[in-house]
């Protein structure tokens, strides 16, 4: 255990010694929930408007929401596995006594409670500038929910980011093109963080839901705003925890093949 | 003048070739890039288009015109990223002192740090992407004027995005930082997926005069569309002759900050 607070430690660290690629990152970030904030400011512009079941208090929570558990659930710092794969610095690792995704998930967490600090921040200073209406959650079984929902979110990306860094094992000119796909395009549209998965057509929604992405963010949000309760919070939790197992054992799977084939290119 | 452009369209055409080869050497993960570019635009347009049936307007514009703004943006970030990919490779030139072999060819260094390898997988996308923009275009019924302001504007957002990418080669040079710097400007132009008569006072008018993204996209779409004044054309075309003069003078003046570390 101590050895990994080390890690945690020197990881947090890390991220202070690139002050300009935090910073830019995080500005990014910024943006990106501006275009999305004055988008669902303007849809909903007139008072009283409530449309897909959202009105104007529920749809900017979301886009506020989204910041806070975009910063928990998709910072993470096991993007850079799949390079360690393809350059062979993955050795450097098998031969150390630490465990590689004990490793990983801890230099996550610290790049996750950097990240939530300045979220937190970020959400201060626009929920001052743009006064939205915000719907606080008081509801103290709801938060709960929302706190678990959100841990199974973390868990999800997680496997499934070692799931598609795996991929340079067999392909090594595949690092970024198939982390672009599945991390930048898919689960950029299908978590939620662009917009809720409900304003969908019926069946779209029924096929994503089945999918392990809307777990990621939608699902937690949507938990936090009190729309799914009841018997459709247990169905949802079910699903998200289902996931959390299937992307586990396709992981572990993936990656036992994937260590048979590695052959330390680049080293 | 003639020969000299001529000149550079023909080291264009080969430093181009090179980098075509170059990506399919490698056609499985142009596949990749590929397809996860097609699925971000679709995805992105089915939103828009959903979004639309519930809303039924956006900020006073039907469907097919916030279609259009989507797609004219969509236009002029794949052109732009199709003829200045050599801008994403530009830093370790900086970092390693390669860039002093740039300097020394008897050709523009701008010029090749610039448009020194286009992208195949961005050409591949933009002729579908004309063709939805003109059939869109085409639903929105508009005058001959319409069409050649559009052109004409969009031309001159082309110019714009020019400017920008100078720019960003230039910051490059004085802070050794540049893919984020990219990655802001394409964020700030991503202001312009939608029309930015969304946005709010002051944000409104820096969106449209400051960063000039509006100028880039939003004015073009509203050319055809037959909603934009005399004034807001004149701007448009001021602009974005100051902003290309302003580029190329920054671009002086970096170069004069090149240590040539590392060489």
């Amino acid at each position: 255990m101590k050895k990994y607070w080390q890690i945690f430690k020197i990881s947090f660290e890390e991220e202070f010694a690139y002050k300009v690629n935090f910073i830019m990152w995080r500005i990014r970030n910024v943006f990106q929930i501006i275009i999305t904030f004055f988008l669902w400011d303007t849809i909903f512009a007139n008072p009283g408007t409530v449309i897909f079941g959202y009105d104007r208090a529920m749809i900017l929570t979301y886009v506020f929401a989204i910041m806070i558990v975009r910063a928990l659930v998709l910072s993470a710092r096991a993007v850079d596995v799949s390079s360690d794969i393809g350059e062979g610095n993955l050795s450097n690792y098998l031969v150390k006594p630490v465990s590689y995704f004990k490793y990983w998930f801890t230099r996550d967490i610290a790049s996750k409670i950097l990240n939530l600090s300045f979220a937190v921040v970020e959400f201060t200073v626009l929920f001052l500038i743009f006064k939205p209406p915000f719907f606080l959650q008081t509801d103290i079984y709801t938060l709960l929910s929302f706190i678990i929902a959100t841990a199974a979110a973390i868990a999800i990306y997680f496997f499934l980011l070692f799931i598609i860094s795996a991929v340079p094992f067999w392909a090594p000119e595949l690092g970024w093109g198939s982390q672009f796909l599945v991390i930048v395009v898919v689960v950029e549209f299908f978590s939620g963080s662009l917009f809720p998965i409900d304003i969908l057509p019926v069946l779209a929604q029924k096929i994503i839901m089945a999918t392990p992405f809307p777990y990621m963010i939608f699902f937690p949000v949507e938990v936090y705003l009190g729309k799914i309760t009841g018997p459709a919070l247990i169905q949802g939790f079910l699903i998200s925890f289902v996931w959390v197992a299937i992307l586990l054992f396709a992981m572990k799977f993936v990656w036992d093949r994937g260590l048979k084939s590695y052959q330390a290119l680049g080293r | 003048m003639v020969r000299i452009l001529k000149r550079y369209f023909k080291i264009w055409w080969m430093l181009t070739r090179n980098s075509f080869s170059v990506v399919l050497g490698q056609k499985l993960a142009l596949l990749f890039f590929l397809v996860g570019k097609v699925l971000r635009f679709v995805f992105f347009l089915g939103f828009l288009y959903f979004l639309l049936v519930g809303a039924k307007n956006l900020a006073g514009y039907n469907a097919h015109q916030a279609v259009f703004f989507f797609l004219v943006f969509n236009l002029l970030d794949i052109l732009a990223q199709f003829f200045f990919r050599e801008a994403f490779r530009f830093r370790p030139k900086i970092v390693t002192g390669d860039f002093d072999l740039t300097l020394i060819k008897p050709i523009s260094p701008l010029f090749l740090s610039l448009m020194g390898g286009a992208d195949m997988v961005d050409l591949i996308t933009i002729p579908p992407l004309i063709i939805a923009t003109w059939y869109i275009a085409s639903l929105l019924h508009p005058t001959f004027i319409g069409v050649i302001l559009f052109i004409l504007l969009l031309l001159n957002g082309l110019l714009i995005a020019t400017a920008f990418y100078i720019i960003v080669l230039s910051l490059g040079i004085i802070t050794l930082e540049i893919d984020h710097t990219i990655m802001i400007y394409r964020d700030l132009t991503s202001f312009g997926r939608f029309p930015v008569d969304i946005y709010k006072q002051p944000l409104q008018g820096v969106l449209t005069y400051l960063i000039p993204v509006g100028i880039m996209v939003t004015f073009p779409a509203k050319a055809l569309m037959g909603i934009i004044g005399a004034g807001g054309i004149i701007i448009s075309f001021l602009v974005g002759i100051a902003a290309i003069l302003i580029s190329l003078k920054f671009w002086n003046f970096a170069l004069t900050k090149y240590t040539s570390a590392s060489s």
